[in-house]
């Protein structure tokens, strides 16, 4: 039998930070989705423990100042795009009031470390948001664009077919044969 | 984790292309560290070896003696240790159910290699970067599906 | 029908043959039985008045003998006694003849008895009157008396006598009036049975007119459908041979005996005398093939050799089966087939298809190859010439910059022919895996493949539902995808275009372009308001590398449509094209249905 997980990453990080530092003994308070503040002064050699502790989950202290930002910035994306309800704000326009800062500058810290663009994150996110829909739940095309504040099918179509290189009838192909393939390799 | 390098490996039997393949990476701005193949026999031996550093990135050529891309990538997909490599095809072919059979069987990426060096250069930035993506911004792996 | 007919017959013409005897016997004791009854009448008539004649005679001997004595009584003159005596013996005998006459009537042998008692009464009378005259005793009184007596016996005898007479005359009456009744009916009868006899004759003859009527049209049908029979064994090149099951005797036809090179009927047909004809190799295999029609009443159809009279070899299929005819006569029907010239022509249709085949597969694997390994060098020639431009561009000449670009140009359009022909030559080669497909997933998935040109030309497309069928799904894919990116491709400037699909299911012969073979179809038909065509290029347009416009007005290789037709074919179905120029133009697609 195979089954699939549907999982919250920020949840999942939130809740294993808190008991990490819990079992370790630190007094602190979380400021937001990756954002801690310890509420005394922290020895070099104990953040070492810390690293080590949390680089067995896949979690990295960030370190300067920028990728705080970046990583502040990806937070805020991802919470727009997982959003339910409809946008009507530009995004670039929410990113700017959410974090206090001028977009433009946003943009350049955001290219210089990650190689990409703001926008070119926001439509990652939106295509695997997609794709996670796609598969797991019974939403057609339609409403799956809908549901991602696209103007239309075709316009989802395209930019899935400009990020992935292919369709998204042919990515759910290609997903449904692999889980044919496992569940046969199983039994 | 900047200052981390990319780690990159190629299967290939034609040298102009392994050629062409560290020269565009040489040229782009991405910290890489590139090893190249001859054949697949050879690839999976580094791969299985204990002490190898295993690459983010695996480019699988699908035509190479002793030992196949498709070959190759099976048996990545089996070994547990080898499971979070992705894997790039990278083949002169464009037959449509053959791209579909290795992205079934598990291939993550498929190249079909260009016909232009800038174009080159192009694909394998954006494929270097969406991985870069998926590992960074806790995107699910199993739908990582890129044609370029 | 006829041959019902003609078998029942006999059994009905058998019924009216016994009918009819038994009608003839009727009549004849019909006949013997009147002729008895007129016999007997005409004794009784005789009879009766023998009766009468007697009586009246015995009347009168009794008459003879009273005269006689009272002729003595008067003259006493002894020779009057004389017919007195005489009469007394002739009364016995007359009395004797009348019983024996009126022996059948009971009536009248009472009415006998009683006369016979009168007349002995009478005679006694008279005795006793002569014997008082004779002692001499004069009693007148006594004599009166005596006479008197007598005279009323005689009476009551005579009234007796006619009684027996008016008795005998009633009877015959009786006897006469029973004859004539029975002599009346008795013609009407015999002519009445006569009457039957004949119908019944005339039907029995009239059916057997017409039972030789058709007998002659059976035998003249019968005897063309054998003249037909010969005909048609010579020209369809087979024989035809019996088997008596019950006496084992061969029947060879005509042409069985031509088929073996020899004179019609030159040999006397046995199994012997054919298995001489046998090819050594093939006797074995005849032997255990004829060997079931003795014991399972069968022959299975087999191919064997023969040696002609004339030496040559020739294959025959032979097969037959029992036949029973009426009465358990059961006779084995086979027919022999000369199919050497089938047997030639299929070795050489399976000669030419092996030759086709490989002719075919050599030809689509060299496309193949020649297009998949083309590609290799020239994807690196174009690298490195990129790579030339982008490096050392600045450092050619002018010419040598113009001969790179021109180098580079031809290249680009090298790769797009090789890579058209590969896909032409894949729509061939890829394993033919038929799958249950929804048509329309099919063409959502071509329309989200084509999602950017039809943005980009702000084209609409109009579907109508699709059936799910059995097919190549990649390939009618690539088929609609085709299809609509060519409307796209050739949409009139300024216009967007309009591209409609519509469904239907249709039968052969109603469609112009399809054979009348009374197959169902599956017709989809693809509509744009596009450039169009001229109607005469109809057929070019599929044809492969055939364009219809320069390659500077539109890109392309003239591949799409070619590859089109190839998917279709593949289905084993059609595509046909109908353009107006400037209106747009229209392609149908027919899907067999299974």
């Amino acid at each position: 039998m195979k089954i699939y997980l549907k999982f919250d990453y920020a949840q999942l990080t939130k809740k294993i930070v808190h008991e990490k530092l819990s079992e370790l003994g630190f007094k602190f308070n979380i400021i937001g989705f990756g954002e801690f503040n310890f509420l005394e002064k922290v020895p070099s050699d104990k953040i070492e423990e810390i690293t080590r502790t949390f680089s067995e989950y896949g979690i990295g202290i960030v370190e300067n100042q920028k990728s705080v930002l970046v990583q502040k910035i990806k937070d805020t994306i991802v919470e727009m795009v997982h959003t339910d309800k409809p946008f009507n704000i530009k995004s670039s326009v929410y990113i700017a009031e959410k974090l206090n800062l001028s977009y433009p500058y946003l943009s350049n810290v955001f290219s210089e470390v990650t190689y990409t663009s703001i926008e070119n994150f926001i439509i990652i996110q939106k295509i695997e948001l997609a794709k996670q829909l796609m598969i797991n739940t019974s939403f057609n095309l339609t409403e799956i664009s809908i549901q991602l504040n696209y103007s239309s099918v075709a316009h989802l179509s395209t930019q899935f077919k400009h990020m992935t290189g292919m369709t998204p009838s042919a990515f759910h192909k290609i997903i449904n044969k692999r889980r044919e393939l496992s569940n046969k390799n199983n039994n | 984790m900047t200052a981390d390098y990319i780690n990159i490996c190629l299967a290939d039997d034609d040298e102009d292309d392994r050629l062409f393949f560290t020269d565009a990476f040489d040229e782009l701005r991405i910290n890489t560290k590139v090893s190249t193949f001859n054949d697949g026999v050879e690839l999976m031996n580094y791969l299985n070896n204990e002490d190898s550093i295993l690459p983010n990135v695996l480019f699988l050529d699908l035509n190479m003696p002793k030992k196949n891309g498709v070959e190759c990538l099976l048996e990545i997909k089996k070994n547990r240790k080898l499971d979070d490599i992705a894997i790039a095809i990278y083949s002169t072919s464009s037959s449509e159910e053959h791209i579909e059979e290795t992205f079934v069987n598990g291939a993550n990426i498929y190249i079909k290699k260009p016909n232009d060096f800038e174009n080159l250069k192009k694909i394998l930035s954006e494929v270097v970067t969406m991985n870069w993506q998926y590992h960074t911004s806790g995107l699910n792996k199993e739908n990582f599906l890129m044609r370029m | 029908m006829e041959h019902i007919q003609l078998h029942k017959s006999p059994l009905f013409l058998k019924i009216i043959f016994i009918i009819s005897v038994a009608i003839i016997f009727f009549i004849g004791a019909i006949t013997f039985k009147h002729i008895t009854v007129l016999k007997k009448s005409s004794t009784w008539i005789a009879q009766s008045y023998e009766v009468n004649i007697e009586l009246e005679r015995l009347l009168s001997y009794v008459k003879d003998a009273e005269t006689g004595q009272r002729g003595y009584l008067l003259s006493k003159d002894k020779n009057f006694l004389t017919p007195y005596y005489s009469s007394k013996q002739r009364i016995k005998k007359s009395y004797k003849r009348v019983a024996e006459l009126t022996s059948n009537s009971r009536t009248q042998q009472r009415n006998l008895k009683r006369l016979q008692y009168l007349i002995s009464r009478r005679l006694n009378f008279l005795s006793k009157t002569l014997y008082l005259v004779e002692q001499e005793v004069n009693d007148e009184k006594a004599l009166a008396e005596n006479s008197t007596i007598g005279k009323l016996a005689m009476d009551s005898i005579r009234t007796e006598i006619e009684g027996m007479i008016v008795t005998q005359k009633s009877l015959l009456r009786y006897r006469q009036q029973d004859y004539n009744s029975t002599m009346n009916y008795t013609p009407l009868l015999i002519y009445l049975t006569l009457l039957i006899t004949l119908i019944l004759i005339t039907i029995a003859f009239i059916k057997m007119n017409k039972d030789l009527v058709l007998l002659r049209n059976t035998i003249n049908t019968l005897s063309v459908a054998i003249e037909v029979n010969k005909l048609s064994e010579i020209i369809g090149n087979f024989g035809s041979w019996q088997l008596n099951l019950e006496t084992g005797k061969y029947t060879f036809s005509d042409n069985q005996y031509r088929l073996l090179g020899c004179e019609p009927q030159s040999f006397e047909a046995g199994r012997e005398e054919y298995a001489k004809f046998i090819h050594p190799d093939d006797k074995e295999l005849l032997d255990k093939n004829t060997k079931n029609i003795l014991t399972h009443n069968d022959l299975h159809p087999f191919t064997y050799r023969i040696i002609r009279k004339d030496g040559e070899v020739r294959y025959l299929k032979g097969t037959g089966e029992v036949v029973t005819f009426s009465s358990d006569n059961k006779i084995f029907i086979g027919t022999t087939r000369d199919i050497t010239s089938d047997i030639d022509d299929k070795i050489l249709t399976e000669e030419r298809n092996r030759e086709l085949e490989s002719n075919n597969k050599e030809l689509s694997a060299f496309n193949y190859i020649a297009s998949h390994d083309l590609q290799e060098p020239l994807r690196k020639i174009e690298t490195f010439i990129s790579r030339l431009i982008t490096k050392d561009f600045n450092n050619l000449s002018p010419s040598g910059q113009q001969y790179v670009s021109n180098i580079q140009k031809s290249t680009n359009r090298m790769r797009v022919l090789i890579d058209d022909l590969l896909q032409f030559s894949r729509t061939n080669r890829t394993e033919k895996n038929f799958e249950e497909t929804d048509l329309n997933t099919l063409l959502e998935n071509a329309k989200q493949d084509l999602a950017q040109t039809i943005e980009d030309t702000n084209a609409i497309i109009k579907i109508n539902n699709l059936p799910v069928l059995d097919v190549i799904p990649f390939q009618i894919q690539q088929l609609f995808i085709n299809l609509i990116g060519n409307s796209l491709k050739y949409h009139r400037q300024g216009i967007p275009p309009i591209v409609e699909i519509t469904y239907a299911e249709v039968i052969s012969n109603e469609e112009e372009f399809l054979p009348d073979t009374y197959h169902n179809y599956h017709k989809i038909n693809i509509t744009d308001n596009g450039i169009g065509f001229e109607q005469k290029y109809a057929k070019n347009i599929f044809v492969l590398f055939n364009r219809l416009h320069n390659k500077n007005e539109y890109k392309g290789t003239g591949i799409g449509l070619a590859i089109c037709k190839k998917i279709v074919e593949n289905h084993k179905g059609f595509i046909f094209a109908k353009g107006q120029t400037g209106v747009g133009s229209e392609f149908t697609v027919y899907l067999p249905v299974e």
